[in-house]
């Protein structure tokens, strides 16, 4: 793909990112839905810990609910550049932690629940949109970040 | 039901910096400022959006 192209794809995918969580297009993308089984924690606690925070943490068994994941190791792919990578990674993982970090600080996990449904268009549309404009934020200093 | 423990009162300024928005709106700052001081960090913005999205997954 020529270099040029690359900022371009990853916006359009952003875009359209947005559009399948506004319910304007319908997309199918791949993902392993299934949930991870509670007994992985009823053999050994520590490791089944660590086994269902690495598959849900990770989305590798979960429903995906957002297109923002998708787009995100698209433009990490195109960008080609292991800084990139690694710091869109640490990013990730501080961002899956805030959830329950946040859930637990409120001291009402299931009216935080409830909230978090209520707030879910907001993080998908509203974040995909801001994720397509820090993509153009990227494009105008130079995509990919090397 | 809160999950608070009985005749325990939530107080209402906790109750709004803990809401599920408040991240959002946090990174939508994070764009803002590392757009203009530091754009390599958009990176880390891209990132933490993607991984608090999947906040509704299970």
């Amino acid at each position: 793909m020529p270099e040029g192209w690359r900022p371009a794809v990853a916006i359009t995918a952003a875009l359209l990112g947005v559009a399948r969580d506004a319910g304007l297009v319908t997309l199918r993308l791949p993902q392993n839905a299934r949930q991870v089984p509670q007994d992985v924690l009823q053999r050994d606690l520590v490791r089944g810990a660590l086994q269902f925070g690495f598959e849900l943490g990770t989305g590798v068994r979960t429903y995906v609910s957002a297109s923002l994941p998708y787009v995100a190791a698209l433009a990490v792919l195109l960008a080609n550049d292991v800084g990139t990578a690694l710091l869109t990674g640490l990013g990730f993982a501080l961002g899956r932690a805030v959830t329950p970090a946040l859930r637990y600080a409120s001291r009402a996990g299931e009216d935080w629940d409830d909230r978090l449904q209520d707030r879910l268009p907001l993080l998908a549309v509203g974040g995909g949109a801001v994720l397509a404009a820090a993509l153009v934020v990227l494009t105008l200093h130079g995509f990919p970040a090397s | 039901m809160s999950g608070l423990p009985p005749g325990a009162a939530r107080s209402p300024w906790r109750g709004r910096l803990t809401d599920p928005a408040v991240p959002v709106l946090a990174l939508v700052c994070g764009t803002v400022a590392a757009a203009w001081y530091a754009p390599v960090l958009t990176w880390a913005i891209i990132g933490g959006l993607a991984g608090y999205s999947l906040s509704g997954s299970v």
